[in-house]
């Protein structure tokens, strides 16, 4: 289907109804995305308490550079980005390998159950997490039983632990959501492709390393990229199960932005410049990830 | 051969079950939670008690108004839903079937704003709404209306590209049928497209039905008034309580997961379904 | 599939049937508040109050409500539960934009938090100085509600902090009521210890991101983050150091329990886990909740620091204050119900005190008859005596703006000088740079 990238001349009256068709989105998206995203960045060249704004041109980004609850929240961020995301696309594919075989019993059982966690709301979620990984709750006291530990984990409240128990639990809420575009994917591949491997003998690691990945790059590009995003605007989660704490040790940009807005005495300019970070970095990252993942050939 | 094969699979079921068994077990426990008392859910009971009906009759009779926070989660849910589908799926239908180079670049602009985080636009997108409200009909979307909540979410980047990438697998030689047929272009998007992408919308409406359903921060900005309040902002409120009544609260939750878990078990297959035209092509 | 189907339908039937029905009741409702407007011409008042915690500030503004329409049956009052977080986003953006669409009339304001909202703006308060003045509230609460000689603000709740312990525990570790009089936090830890070792019992709570221990210490010294004119005052904060190293021996003590929230927080003491409590008085109904642990407990004074010789036995920690909002458009009905309830009305207060064990800060309080009463729980001492004498010798600080700001900045230097051994004055140095670049406006 190689004329199907080609782009044809249209006669203008279809033109114009194509038009009409996708018009009220891009209305939609400008005047709540990109409108307010202009007056952002206006807003982040102004300081001031509250309402009271003046000008200040790139007073705001300069500040950035010796803000040191920023830099952690930075590196916060990152920490999550760079361990999660990746045992999350992991550990979704390799379920996603293991559910696509169509002589596995309970198949349907297992692949509800794993992504049951994406219907449940951010208070629920937390509450639960909240009070499993309390110093004396369910996990600790298993553990122990299980001698596995002799001292309870302080999963709340020791830095590395909490940002660990950060990385469980969107591990848990976010790995069945990426587990179906994986499933979906693989289901267009043709069964004879792994049967052929079979007969060359190939055993399962191999299948996955040289069918399975190559044929779902494109997803697994999607599904990073988008996790990404979700990654470096991480709130709810922090907010929920650790509030930033112990002492910033969980806390992330979207959070402290939130924080310069609501929790400390209003600073619209400088949260805005913030926000212009989480901006910037996005799309850098997006521009590596189709690099990197994304050898063009078409 | 045969003995290897064995090992893996019982490897794969054990893994699959450990797996299955901690994605569930929240669940378990906070259905528990919900049918004891509230010194027994923070002592860490893990039996199913017979709490049940008091904790829901304490959560009908609390100061927040709890049904009609539902009624307002389910009108919002639904309307965004359904608005979404259209106007989303038209413009993801049109991006697809009318190319040109230049909608390929507002679709590559579009596609830019999923980059961009809520926080940076909260207060900008404030000041945006209270301007509706002192502007005749636009007023429906004024804030304080849950007008104002729907149209944030009706056209998302995601739900374009998603219907965009379900589109691939529409046969063209459809529309060139129907247009010989002599129906309209609007006709076609209608009466063919939309019956045949069954399992696209179901995955698409599960995705935004979940989202609205469980959306925070911008309903709790722009619903001022108590009578306007959503689900999610009535648990918050519960949750900031200094002398919590646990049993209560999880009841609370475990009636607000309702509605996204009917939706999901009972679309689940079209879910699946249309989740696998989105990777396609 | 069919049967899916009709499952779903059936849903949707219900929610819809739902939907209608209640909304028909809404109708009903709204029409007949219609009625009643059409009939009484000037009867078309009303007012919104929002606060949180439906256990205490929620159960003070019903209250008052009943009160208030006894004799102002007319206006009508609208009381509404919000969590505190969310009050503060929504008045945030709200402010900001000038838009008072479905903002309240009267609104709970944290004694932190107030001074920022009158600084950023100050068109927006209504001035109360007419209705109150700040000689009925106890002294170091009115300090957050004046600016430029206007009272903004009704002080509520007092904040004034005090030692909850348990009596029974103490007295096993060979201690009695009497040691813990005139109480210093040296003496404070070696009851501790000696509860630990004879009870196993820890002495209190922990929570490595809430520095409230410190907070209430300086306070305790007269002294706070910032100075008296705002500016920030941590490098040679003398107060500082002294709660710091105070805090760094409770901790090294090993007498600590760790928790991470509220919840955990309240469920260490109900469960019994820990001996004592020292914080707001506003943590009383908290303790109560455990019934079996009635007339186990007393209270003290709060602990002063010995080494710093500012230092008195009295601090205060949260409280509040109801605040009118000038454009929302009943303000001066807001102002009345204000002054005939909270500025002034100590039955109210000696109801609450009942109901939610609220410390009153206004001054014609202290002698109702339920300040005088006995508490059972509290072994038959008479608490609300001894928390009002308490909250008279708070010394009042200058809270200013940035009091949550600078405290986040603040549990990484704690946590580096108590965990990690770093020196402490280098490190303070080090934050009193951060902190100023960080409040900068």
């Amino acid at each position: 289907m190689g004329s199907n990238n080609k782009v044809r001349k249209m006669n203008p009256k279809l033109n114009r109804k194509a038009w009409g068709f996708v018009l009220p989105s891009i209305v939609l998206i400008i005047a709540f995305v990109f409108y307010p995203m202009i007056q952002a960045f206006i807003t982040s060249l102004q300081t001031g308490m509250g309402n009271n704004l003046t000008f200040n041109g790139v007073a705001n980004y300069k500040r950035l550079l010796t803000d040191s609850t920023f830099q952690k929240a930075l590196f916060n961020t990152f920490i999550y980005l760079i361990i999660q995301v990746p045992i999350m696309i992991l550990l979704a594919l390799v379920i996603s390998t293991m559910l696509n075989d169509k002589k596995l019993k309970f198949r349907g059982f297992f692949r509800t159950a794993i992504f049951m966690p994406c219907i449940t709301s951010l208070v629920a979620y937390s509450i639960i997490f909240k009070s499993l990984f309390a110093n004396d709750g369910l996990v600790n006291v298993l553990l122990m039983k299980l001698h596995i530990i002799s001292d309870p984990v302080l999963w709340l409240t020791h830095p590395i632990w909490a940002k660990a128990l950060i990385i469980i639990a969107i591990t848990w809420r976010w790995t069945g959501y990426n587990m179906v575009f994986y499933l979906a994917g693989l289901q267009g591949i043709d069964d004879s492709v792994y049967e052929a491997a079979d007969i060359d003998g190939a055993n399962a690691y191999q299948k996955f390393k040289s069918i399975t990945l190559p044929l779902l790059k494109p997803i697994i590009l999607f599904t990073t990229i988008n996790s990404t995003i979700g990654t470096l605007q991480l709130f709810d989660e922090t907010v929920n199960i650790t509030n930033g704490g112990p002492a910033n040790a969980t806390v992330t940009i979207s959070q402290y932005i939130y924080n310069l807005l609501f929790k400390y005495t209003p600073n619209f300019g400088y949260a805005a410049a913030v926000s212009y970070v989480i901006v910037v970095l996005i799309v850098i990252l997006s521009f590596i990830q189709l690099k990197v993942g994304g050898d063009k050939n078409e | 051969m045969s003995k290897k094969r064995k090992i893996m699979n019982a490897i794969k079921y054990i893994v699959l079950g450990l797996l299955s068994f901690l994605s569930i077990f929240p669940f378990f426990w906070m259905i528990v939670a919900a049918t004891n008392r509230s010194v027994d859910v923070t002592r860490g009971t893990l039996i199913p008690g017979n709490y049940f009906m008091n904790n829901v009759k304490t959560l009908l009779a609390s100061d927040l108004n709890y049904l009609l926070a539902f009624r307002n989660s389910i009108i919002i849910a639904v309307v965004t839903t359904a608005v979404a589908m259209i106007v989303s799926s038209a413009a993801g239908y049109a991006f697809e079937v009318y190319k040109t180079s230049t909608r390929e670049k507002v679709f590559n602009f579009i596609l830019l704003s999923m980059m961009v985080p809520f926080a940076a636009l909260m207060v900008p997108l404030f000041r945006l709404f209270s301007k509706f409200n002192s502007m005749g009909a636009l007023k429906i979307i004024g804030l304080n209306s849950p007008g104002a909540v729907i149209i944030i979410s009706v056209a998302t980047a995601f739900l374009i590209f998603f219907f965009r990438q379900n589109t691939k697998t529409f046969p063209k030689e459809l529309i060139e049928a129907s247009r010989i047929d002599g129906l309209g272009e609007f006709n076609i998007f209608l009466k063919v497209y939309m019956p045949t992408m069954k399992s696209t919308y179901a995955a698409a409406l599960v995705v935004t039905f979940m989202s609205s359903w469980n959306s925070y921060l911008w309903p709790l900005i722009a619903l001022q008034s108590p009578e306007k309040r959503t689900l999610p902002l009535v648990l918050s409120a519960f949750g900031s309580s200094y002398t919590p009544d646990y049993g209560m609260m999880m009841t609370a939750v475990v009636i607000a997961t309702l509605p996204t878990a009917i939706i999901f078990f009972l679309m689940q297959k079209q879910f699946v379904a249309g989740m696998t035209g989105s990777v396609k092509g | 599939m069919k049967r899916k189907i009709l499952a779903l339908i059936l849903a949707v039937v219900m929610v819809v049937g739902m939907t209608a029905c209640s909304s028909n009741k809404t109708n009903t409702k709204d029409s007949g508040k219609t009625g009643t407007t059409d009939t009484k011409e000037t009867s078309n008042k009303k007012i919104t109050i929002w606060a949180w915690d439906e256990s205490f500030n929620i159960v003070a503004a019903n209250e008052a409500k009943a009160l208030y329409q006894k004799d102002h049956p007319d206006v009508q009052v609208d009381v509404v539960t919000m969590a505190q977080d969310d009050i503060v986003a929504k008045l945030n953006t709200s402010l900001s934009s000038g838009s008072t669409e479905g903002l309240p009339d009267i609104v709970l304001v944290e004694d932190y938090k107030i001074q920022g909202y009158l600084t950023a703006y100050p068109d927006q308060f209504y001035d109360l100085s007419s209705i109150a003045k700040p000689s009925d509230f106890a002294s170091y609460k009115t300090g957050v509600s004046v600016v430029d000689g206007k009272l903004y603000g009704i002080p509520f709740d007092s904040g004034v902090a005090a030692t909850f312990y348990r009596k029974d525990l103490i007295e096993k570790a060979g201690y009695t009521t009497k040691d813990m009089e005139n109480l210093t936090w040296e003496k404070y830890i070696e009851i501790g210890k000696a509860v630990k070792a004879k009870t196993g019992v820890d002495m209190c709570t922990l929570d490595p991101s809430d520095v409230g221990q410190i907070r209430m210490m300086l306070q305790s010294a007269g002294s706070w983050y910032t100075d008296a004119n705002g500016k920030v005052d941590i490098a040679n904060n003398q107060a500082l150091k002294d709660a710091i190293k105070v805090y760094k021996q409770l901790v090294d003590a090993g007498i600590t329990k760790q928790v991470s929230d509220w919840d955990q927080f309240v469920g260490a003491f109900n469960n019994g886990d820990v001996a004592s409590v020292v914080t707001g008085c506003w943590i009383a109904p908290s303790i109560k909740k455990a019934a079996d642990q009635s007339g186990k407990w007393a209270v003290a004074a709060f602990p002063k620091m010995a080494a710093n010789d500012k230092s008195v036995n009295a601090s205060s920690i949260g409280g509040a204050g109801w605040y009118v909002l000038k454009n929302v458009g009943n303000a001066e009905t807001a102002a009345d119900f204000l002054k005939n309830t909270f500025a002034s009305n100590a039955d109210l207060m000696n109801t609450l005190a009942d109901k939610i064990t609220l410390v009153s800060t206004l001054n014609a309080a202290a002698n109702q008859p339920n300040y005088t009463k006995a508490s059972d729980f509290f072994s038959g001492q008479k608490i609300f005596g001894d928390l009002a004498k308490w909250t008279g010798e708070v010394p009042s600080v200058n809270y200013g703006l940035n009091t949550y700001a600078i405290e986040d900045i603040m549990t990484e230097a704690v946590q580096a000088i108590v965990t990690n051994g770093a020196n402490i004055d280098s490190t303070l140095k080090d934050f009193q740079v951060q902190i100023e670049a960080a409040v900068q406006q």
